[in-house]
């Protein structure tokens, strides 16, 4: 090929119908095959050498020009690149102190405006306002109740044994379950590992974490529940505590359910509204006073871990 | 010869007045770099195989250079960015690799 590079090319120049097989075997730009034949007919002597003349010269000193000014464009935006990286880093880091400050600022908020209220609302209202956060879940509560602990089995060959044993692993499908069943025993307020469950709550799973309202939860798993003295004996005779007794026993996870005294459950976050708005006048006037002595603190069995 | 140094001048050059390049015109440079190198090499491999001409090298760089940027600039146009140099690059790319294969043979008849 590089005997005689373009000898055939004289004759059907222009692209071949495989250009890139043309391409591969012979790169070099034709013209300079075509100058040389142009020259051996009209008779010039074949030049040797580095025969430059001014206009190429030029070129040449253009091209050390380019490639100079490349090398120095290239080196003087490393520096720039590794600074836009460390300005995010700390940009990242500055704005999540950002959030820390403005949540504590929130709690401290939320406070403010429920001593505010209080103390504007005053006594039965108050009080009534208060027994609602509670069994909604958008206050703290603490009381008495029950807990249930459920936990990865040890190692993870659930699925050498293969057959019907699932793994030794604790599914969102149990917490739900236990969840639900932990309502129907009476519970007042459930705490799944801290994250308190309200009637819009959800326990899901996506991938291998557990997603409790959109926040993971990691084994080993708690769900608190504060309700009333039998709870407890309830819940064991209950349809959840008989499965996970026998999957505890077949699978190897941990399951266990203890009474628990002063727990803490703490306030769920504000349900985000998407649809309903605010009213002007936010005025909810409780019609007549006889309501509060009703069956204030029995939250709906419905909701919770659907 | 005195195109080498021709070429030493002009990197000298570039590095001691060291020009700020336009951000408008920054995305064209690594490909008119590469349609350089094209006709560098392309050049020397004609030199070697004796049949280098002056008017040639000269239509070839402008040429590619120009043709560069404006696929690039096209590419910009078009919204498929990048793409479309990536095929300048890597046609470039192949005859920078066939030419300075044929200039090892050159040099040293392997």
């Amino acid at each position: 090929m590089s005997d005689d590079p373009g000898q055939g090319r004289r004759v059907g120049r222009g692209f071949t119908p495989d250009f890139l097989t043309e391409l591969f075997s012979n790169p070099l730009d034709p013209g300079y095959a075509d100058a040389a034949a142009r020259r051996a007919k009209t008779g010039q002597p074949a030049r040797s050498g580095w025969s430059v003349g001014p206009v190429g010269l030029v070129v040449i000193v253009l091209l050390g020009f380019l490639f100079a000014v490349a090398y120095r464009q290239t080196v003087a935006e490393e520096p720039g690149r590794a600074q836009a990286r460390s300005g995010l880093v700390a940009q990242i880091k500055q704005r999540q102190g950002e959030t820390d400050a403005l949540s504590a600022r929130a709690d401290e908020l939320r406070e403010e405006v429920n001593r505010q209220r209080e103390a504007a609302l005053g006594g039965s209202r108050a009080a009534r306002l208060r027994e609602l956060e509670a069994s909604t879940g958008l206050g703290r509560v603490h009381g008495d109740g029950v807990v249930v602990e459920l936990a990865d089995g040890p190692g993870g060959q659930g699925s050498l044994n293969g057959g019907d044993v699932g793994p030794a692993q604790v599914i969102y499908l149990d917490l739900q379950s236990v969840a639900n069943d932990l309502w129907g025993a009476g519970a007042e307020a459930i705490a799944i590992n801290g994250q308190r469950l309200t009637s819009t709550s959800t326990i899901r799973s996506a991938g291998k974490a557990i997603l409790v309202d959109f926040r993971p939860v990691t084994g080993p798993y708690e769900v608190a529940a504060i309700g009333p003295r039998g709870m407890r004996k309830r819940y064991e005779s209950s349809y959840s505590a008989l499965t996970m007794r026998k999957v505890a026993k077949v699978n190897g996870l941990s399951f266990a359910v203890r009474d628990a005294d002063d727990l803490t459950l703490p306030a769920a976050p504000e349900p985000r509204l998407r649809y309903a708005e605010a009213a002007v006048s936010p005025s909810v006037s409780p019609s007549g006073g006889g309501e509060s002595s009703g069956s204030g603190t029995s939250p709906s069995p419905s909701g919770g871990g659907r | 010869m005195i195109a080498v140094l021709a070429l030493l001048a002009g990197v000298l050059l570039g590095l001691w007045l060291d020009p700020t390049v336009p951000a408008a015109l920054q995305p064209y440079l690594p490909i008119a770099v590469v349609a350089a190198l094209d006709a560098v090499f392309g050049g020397v491999r004609a030199k070697l195989d004796r049949i280098f001409d002056d008017k040639q090298f000269v239509v070839s760089f402008i040429s590619n250079v120009l043709v560069a940027a404006l696929i690039v600039y096209l590419g910009d146009q078009l919204g498929v960015g990048g793409q479309l140099s990536t095929g300048v690059v890597v046609v470039l790319g192949v005859r920078i690799f066939g030419n300075v294969a044929a200039i090892r043979r050159h040099l040293f008849r392997a």
